[in-house]
């Protein structure tokens, strides 16, 4: 590349073997490697340096799988901690070093390795983002079965590494039934080719956020472009005809392609933030893909199923409106400028109790609560509940944090649990899956990361502050001095 | 498009990080580096408007971006982000950042010679030395209809002068009353915003439009989509006034051309593919009218490349960014080259001469069996087959 871009060259590198290794796709430099502390959540600088140390020691960028295992082994030869990295879309710190060491930057692993039109199956590489890949597959009349709804930017391998639910899934399951193989560096640096049948399986990687490997390439089932996208966004009074409208059409057939829904809530923050939502009640905007009887099928199941419950069915234009801003829900941000929440999983029959919940709180806290998801199984929605903060007021902004904390304990009192642990949902693990799975996790990073150099202090292990009793004790206070100090505010 | 800007360090808090941007910017691509792409810019501003000052290497990362709009498109929160980087580069200006990049030179012949290359403004009009029937009445000629905005890379660089000239016979041909401005056309003012000197950009409109107005055009042609992009848009707003005049890119004006039926476009079977500038495209909103211009020549083949129209990818040549870093704008250039070469087209058509310039340059470098011509030389190929 360009001799007019390099970065400067420190005068003396600390890990000279690391940088002949990668030439100038290595630095150590001090302002390039600021930029690598972060990824969406923005983190008062008080917090950031009592909790974690996350300035990097340097910065690589391999170009393929041998590179990535070199750095490995040489990061493990250092005992330096390595955090994978490629667009850096959550907001769990899953991808912010938390014990210095090296960033591993994955964004030139980019692109489609082959496709295989008539197996329906397609290999890439992991930074290659969902949205790139669903549009280069549609040129060739193929489309990813599901995507999450931040496509286009999330890359397949970062989705592999969360639990990949999003858009599509109530329809074609979660990400683990599209997954074929995974080619992955493991923590010792041996390039590991995981499948159902190998040892380890291609089960332990997934969701495993980058605490057991670097995938350096994924194998997954595609299919045939739909031929029609059907879209019905239906006004319903609440919450509970949301729920009961949802259920009934995931249990109808045709399946639907996707179910997204608003609450008043969101869409008045929306409105706060200058847009012009459709409606002022709670909206469900329900997708069906395939040919033409199968939209038929499922507009004649929304409109007896939306009668039924006294849904108000919007005009086409409308729903084709909302589909097309599918990716946008960060615009709410507008209404901030920050938006801080929790993502839950949450059953289906539970949606409207913890409304209820959600909304006595927004009550009691004097803030607005905007809830928003989509149903991903017949039985289970992804819920995000926002709210509005202002992050260059920082004091007021680490008090608003606790809230946080107050809705994951409401969707855990109605049976949900985080998506997500990363870094800050560390303290949510017990929550987040039941004994057996975590120990069973802790058994799988022992036996490949002995060292716990992968990606440390995600899900497993973290911050003495972060353990459940005294994160809980510390937020639970600042919550309810929240709350009495509402007036300060 | 609803404006949403509220001011850049609150832009820079609104920005949810969520990487739209990094994944579609070119010099992301190019570069590789998190401080490269428009999250890293956003960053850099943040710092800068919080006033924590500058470093180079800040100011380097500010200067390495065409201005392509491509992050603008894709951000979910609405960010005017080409307005972003424009009010960071006037804050790095007010603190002598320029002098540290070749961009020092830029600023000096547009100071001196109202052009970006330092010529003296009497070769402006060298372009039609080669003409082979000579136009009349084209040195600011009373009384026409039409003013040609030429500008400075068309009239000025050897290789995009047959773009002037195609564009000055095809108007000859229709018998459209034009002239230009001739050695009192200044810079239109586009390189001065990138520099960060919108005061002396709001001169530049000034004087060109008053030089229009005393020629008693009612239409301003302009083929640079950067040329005319400002006379559009930012005109009226550095002024703040209206320009009472009407401002047509020359795709645009080909469009009318060939709708009212005066010129008489003959068959080319050319397989063509058409590249979107930025400034015309995304940045003005101008798709279809080029495309509609090729599509009315009788034999050419379109075939539109795999990103197109908003998702187009940039050529690299925007921005002032060949003079911060000419080989970055090749990497970028090469990238597009690609896409055309995909399509197997013989011929890239692009209205606009820095596009032009770059994606000729690629395909040399290349060795790439593609030409790339302006929608203007096409239009008068095929009037001239």
């Amino acid at each position: 590349m360009s001799q007019a871009v390099h970065l400067a060259t420190p005068p003396s590198l600390h890990f000279p073997e690391l940088a002949k290794l990668l030439g100038d796709r290595y630095t150590e430099n001090n302002f390039e490697r600021a930029f690598y502390r972060r990824d969406l959540a923005f983190v008062p600088p008080i917090l950031e340096m009592v909790l974690a140390r996350t300035l990097p020691q340097c910065v690589a960028r391999p170009r393929d799988a041998d590179e990535v295992a070199a750095l490995v082994r040489g990061a493990r030869t250092h005992q330096l901690a390595i955090t994978p990295r490629a667009a850096a879309t959550t907001v769990y710190w899953n991808s912010v070093p938390t014990r210095a060491g090296i960033v591993i930057d994955l964004n030139a692993l980019r692109g489609i390795v082959s496709v295989n039109a008539e197996n329906l199956t397609a290999t890439v590489l992991p930074a290659t983002r969902w949205g790139e890949l669903d549009a280069a597959l549609r040129r060739r009349g193929l489309a990813t079965r599901t995507y999450p709804t931040s496509a286009p930017s999330a890359t397949v391998g970062g989705w592999v590494s969360m639990e990949g639910f999003g858009i599509g899934s109530l329809q074609f399951g979660g990400l683990a039934q599209q997954l074929i193989a995974l080619d992955v560096v493991l923590p010792d640096g041996r390039a590991h080719h995981a499948t159902r049948d190998s040892d380890p399986p291609l089960s332990w990687f997934l969701g495993s956020e980058g605490t057991l490997g670097i995938i350096t390439a994924i194998e997954l089932a595609i299919r045939r472009a739909p031929e029609k996208t059907g879209k019905h966004l239906v006004a319903l009074r609440d919450l509970v005809a949301v729920q009961n409208v949802a259920r009934a059409l995931a249990q109808s057939a045709p399946t639907p392609y996707n179910l997204h829904f608003s609450d008043a809530a969101h869409l008045r923050l929306l409105r706060a933030a200058g847009f012009a939502p459709p409606t002022e009640q709670a909206m469900l905007l329900i997708t069906y893909e395939g040919d033409a009887n199968h939209i038929a099928a499922g507009a004649q199941n929304v409109y007896a199923i939306a009668q039924k419950f006294g849904g108000e069915i919007l005009p086409d234009d409308l729903a084709a409106r909302e589909w097309g801003e599918r990716f946008a829900a960060l615009r709410v941000k507008r209404a901030g400028p920050t938006v801080l929440g929790s993502e839950t999983w949450l059953r289906a029959d539970r949606l409207a109790e913890y409304g209820a919940d959600v909304a006595h709180l927004a009550n009691r806290q004097r803030v607005t609560l905007a809830t928003y998801g989509t149903l991903v199984t017949q039985d289970e929605f992804t819920v995000m509940t926002v709210y509005p903060s202002d992050e260059s007021r920082q004091l007021a902004y680490i008090f608003d944090l606790s809230l946080t904390k107050q809705l994951y304990d409401l969707a855990f009192r109605r049976g949900g649990r985080p998506y997500g642990i990363g870094f800050w949902n560390a303290p949510y693990r017990h929550r987040a899956m039941p004994a057996h799975e975590l120990a069973e996790r802790r058994a799988r990073k022992r036996q490949l990361d002995p060292t716990n150099g992968m990606n440390p202090d995600k899900i497993f292990v973290a911050s003495p502050i972060l353990s459940p009793l005294i994160f809980s004790l510390g937020m639970n206070a600042l919550a309810w001095a929240r709350r009495v100090g509402g007036a300060w505010r | 498009m609803k404006s949403f800007n509220t001011g850049i360090l609150a832009e820079t808090h609104i920005c949810a990080r969520c990487g739209y941007c990094q994944t579609v910017c070119p010099i992301s691509h190019a570069l590789g580096w998190e401080s490269t792409g428009p999250r890293g810019r956003i960053a850099i501003a943040q710092h800068v408007a919080a006033g924590q000052g500058a470093t180079t290497e800040h100011a380097r990362r500010v200067y390495q971006c065409t201005l392509c709009g491509h992050c603008r498109e894709v951000c979910p929160t609405h960010i005017d982000t080409c307005a972003l980087w424009l009010d960071l580069r006037e804050r790095l200006a007010a603190d002598n950042q320029l002098a540290a990049f070749p961009l020092k030179t830029i600023s000096a012949n547009l100071a001196k010679f109202q052009n970006v290359t330092g010529d003296p403004p009497e070769n402006r009009l060298m372009w039609q030395d080669n003409l082979e029937t000579p136009i009349a009445n084209l040195n600011s000629h009373a009384g026409a209809e039409v003013v040609y905005f030429v500008g400075c890379v068309a009239g000025l660089y050897g290789q995009t002068q047959s773009i002037p000239q195609a564009f000055a016979q095809i108007l000859a041909h229709a018998n459209v009353a034009f002239t230009t401005l001739g050695g009192d056309e200044q810079c239109c003012g586009f390189p001065l915003l990138g520099l960060g000197q919108p005061a002396a950009a709001r001169e530049r409109a000034r004087h060109n439009l008053a030089m229009v107005h005393a020629l008693g055009a009612h239409t301003l042609v302009a083929a640079c989509p950067s040329c005319y992009h400002v006379w559009r848009d930012d005109y009226p707003r550095l002024l703040d006034a209206p320009l009472n005049l009407r401002v047509r890119h020359a795709s645009e004006f080909l469009g009318e051309l060939i709708a009212d039926g005066r010129l008489n476009l003959q068959p080319l079977a050319e397989r063509v593919t058409y590249h979107d500038p930025c400034d015309l495209g995304r940045n003005s909103g101008v798709y279809e009218p080029p495309r509609q211009v090729l599509a009315a020549i009788p034999g050419l083949e379109l075939i539109e490349m795999a990103d197109n129209r908003a998702n187009a990818l940039c050529c690299g040549g925007g921005g002032n960014m060949e003079a911060v870093d000419a080989e970055l704008v090749g990497a970028i250039a090469a990238r597009r080259l690609t896409q055309a070469l995909d399509t197997g087209a013989s011929v890239i058509a692009t209205p606009c001469q820095q596009c032009k310039r770059t994606l000729t340059n690629a395909a040399r470098k290349a060795r790439a069996r593609i030409k790339t011509l302006d929608l203007t030389e096409i239009v008068w190929r095929s009037l001239a087959a």
